[in-house]
């Protein structure tokens, strides 16, 4: 993390609760779509991105510091949220960037209101479901496990887990897996129906994937670069799903160069 | 005191490599491990424990559903209620009980009941659970729902079995445009439904409100003594006369000769409960949502330890089993019971890899010497 001064922390008041934002940088807005995990964080990925963006980084209603909002509870609600958030951040065809959990949003969006987004950046982004390539369950991994799951580096896995049992972080990760399994137990992590519906999509895109990705297979990411008409696909070696929890400068410099070249 | 007689017919030929190679045997345990001549033999061995429990004098036969274990061999507690209906002639039937928060069809589970109350002649008893967490992977039901499908399956069930009238039936998770049960139950308003589960404020007012039969699981008597006091505060909030028969202790029970013979013989089979039966680590067990954030911060900060650390010594301190000879057993029981006020007692019998021999005599001790000297207790607190 380089430079923090710039961030603001806010709230966005929705009827039945409300949902929190982090914001920095100056340039054109990229609305950025967390994982399952990294909600409420801003982190050197985000920092390198706002040097050149105003970088809009809220928690998913249920996830970090945002309530849990009733009314949303399926994916369409999401999308419905996000658009929200787009109209009452005044918005004009953002970038959007996901990462995971936070990719298919970012993929539902652009299929649901491809007019609405100035470019898209899937980051191992879940959402699709390829029968022959299973996304791994991680809602059935132990913290070891989901640590080497999601990470190439064994030593980055090792930092992943918490030196001392701590109740207050145990909660707050149950309560984000709660809002992730809320939107994603069944259908597993995916609509069935996105991917035939990717040729809707208009906005630039780029694909990225994590060369070492145990969680989401790499065949999904050329399943969404083939879906979308014209996405471009890059890989990004010795890394895991972790992306930019692991390897931040590489998924910094890729998604800042792609953004740079788009004309929204 | 009601006595009963609860079969969880668990599978307990594990491989020697089970503890090093297998984190559970339950979801992912792999069936290969069960051999069909030996699990055909056992449910009919099982089955012929229940019915001999009736003969010796329990007042009830109970079993209960669980999905992908070695821990209990009974995916439909309905079938195995059939299996005794037509075999017995005076116990209760109890399924203890219908997992309706993973049912995708609660209204099944209404008819099933209402067929096994004809069946038994009016002696089924209903006993409704959410499931265990492990069971919400196995039928690929959303954890984050588990509360609510419950509940919604339990007023629809409900009305099912008492509506005179056919109804449209419209909640969050079920929507049924023709609600009509063919058969009504026999019982009037309906059979008597049991709630078991771990206590919390919640249940105690939803069981107390509705006038059911609160049924203790695992736990060290101090956390039951907790859950049985919390529930007797309810219902005396709400004005209804306290009924110990309205709280059912259950309970792991050995019974033998003497001290030594008991200790001797249940010692190995408790350790196959604790240990491999109810291994389960906490990510198959508290799927997320599955827990409210208020029950799952007990469970955190309780300290209490998981079933596999705990000695013989402290299974029996704790209240977890009761083992002995008849006098000791009805001396421990007789002290939980002034302790925890049940009128009540849901024992397991058939404990882990016991032969048939042990669970046939441990029972008709246990009706012989310990049930006269405990009849008594459990009718006024």
């Amino acid at each position: 993390m380089t430079d923090t001064k710039e961030i603001t922390e806010e709230y966005l008041e929705f009827p039945d609760g409300r949902v929190h934002l982090l914001r920095g940088g100056t340039g054109e807005p990229v609305l950025f779509l967390h994982a399952a995990g990294g909600a409420g964080q801003w982190l050197e990925f985000h920092e390198l991105l706002a040097r050149r963006f105003e970088v809009f980084a809220p928690d998913h209603p249920g996830f970090g510091g945002s309530d849990e909002l009733p009314e949303v509870e399926a994916m369409d609600d999401l999308v419905y949220h996000y658009l929200d958030v787009i109209d009452r951040l005044g918005l004009d065809r953002p970038h959007v960037v996901g990462a995971s959990f936070g990719g298919w949003i970012a993929a539902e969006l652009a299929v649901a209101a491809p007019h609405a987004i100035g470019s898209l950046v899937l980051l191992s982004a879940a959402g699709l479901r390829l029968p022959d390539h299973p996304v791994t369950d991680i809602f059935f991994l132990t913290p070891p496990q989901l640590a080497d799951a999601l990470h190439h580096d064994p030593a980055k896995a090792a930092a992943f887990l918490p030196a001392e049992p701590d109740i207050e972080m145990a909660l707050a990760a149950y309560r984000d897996m709660t809002a992730l399994a809320r939107f994603s137990w069944n259908p597993f992590l995916c609509d069935p129906k996105l991917e035939r519906r990717l040729r809707r999509v208009t906005a630039p895109t780029l694909v990225v994937w994590p060369d070492d990705d145990k969680v989401i297979p790499i065949a999904h990411g050329h399943r969404y670069a083939e879906r979308i008409p014209g996405a471009r696909f890059a890989v990004v070696p010795d890394c895991g799903h972790a992306m930019y929890f692991e390897r931040p400068a590489a998924f910094g410099e890729i998604t800042t160069d792609f953004l740079a070249g788009v004309t929204r | 005191m009601k006595f009963v007689f609860f079969h969880l017919m668990p599978y307990p030929y594990l491989p020697d490599d089970f503890d090093e190679a297998y984190s559970s045997p339950s979801l992912t345990f792999p069936n290969k491990h069960f051999d069909r001549e030996i699990g055909n033999k056992l449910y009919h061995r099982y089955l012929d424990e229940l019915e001999h429990a009736e003969t010796v004098g329990f007042d009830g036969l109970a079993v209960n559903e669980h999905h992908q274990s070695a821990y209990g061999l009974m995916p439909s507690p309905n079938l195995m209620a059939a299996a005794l209906a037509r075999r017995t002639e005076r116990a209760q039937i109890m399924v203890l009980g219908n997992a309706i928060g993973i049912r995708g069809n609660p209204l099944r589970v209404a008819e099933e009941i209402a067929m096994l109350d004809h069946l038994t002649d009016g002696r089924i008893v209903s006993g409704f659970v959410r499931g265990i967490g492990w069971e919400y992977f196995a039928h690929s039901v959303n954890p984050t729902r588990s509360r609510a499908r419950f509940n919604e399956a339990h007023d629809l069930i409900i009305k099912a079995w008492t509506s005179d009238e056919m109804f449209q039936w419209t909640s969050p998770n079920y929507e049924y445009r023709y609600v009509n049960l063919w058969p009504r139950p026999l019982q009037q308003p309906h059979p008597p439904i049991y709630i078991p589960g771990a206590g919390s404020s919640e249940t105690f007012q939803f069981v107390a409100e509705h006038g059911y039969t609160l049924m203790s699981v695992y736990a060290p008597s101090r956390v039951i003594q907790r859950w049985f006091d919390g529930y007797r505060q309810v219902v005396a909030e709400l004005g209804h006369p306290p009924d110990p028969s309205k709280i059912a202790f259950s309970v792991p029970i050995y019974v033998a000769p003497t001290d030594e013979q008991a200790h001797r013989e249940a010692e190995p089979q408790l350790g196959w409960l604790f240990r491999k039966g109810l291994k389960q680590g906490p990510e198959i067990v508290f799927p997320p949502g599955y827990m409210s954030p208020a029950s799952l911060r007990g469970v955190l900060s309780s300290g209490a330890k998981p079933f596999a650390e705990l000695s013989y010594e402290e299974l029996l301190t704790h209240g977890y089993a009761v083992v002995g000879s008849p006098d000791t057993v009805v001396n421990r029981l007789g002290e939980l019971q002034n302790t925890l006020g049940f009128g009540q007692l849901i024992g397991l019998f058939a404990i882990g890899g016991m032969s048939h021999a042990q669970v046939v005599a441990s029972t008709e001790l246990f009706a012989a010497e310990v049930m006269p000297a405990l009849k008594a207790l459990g009718t006024t607190r």
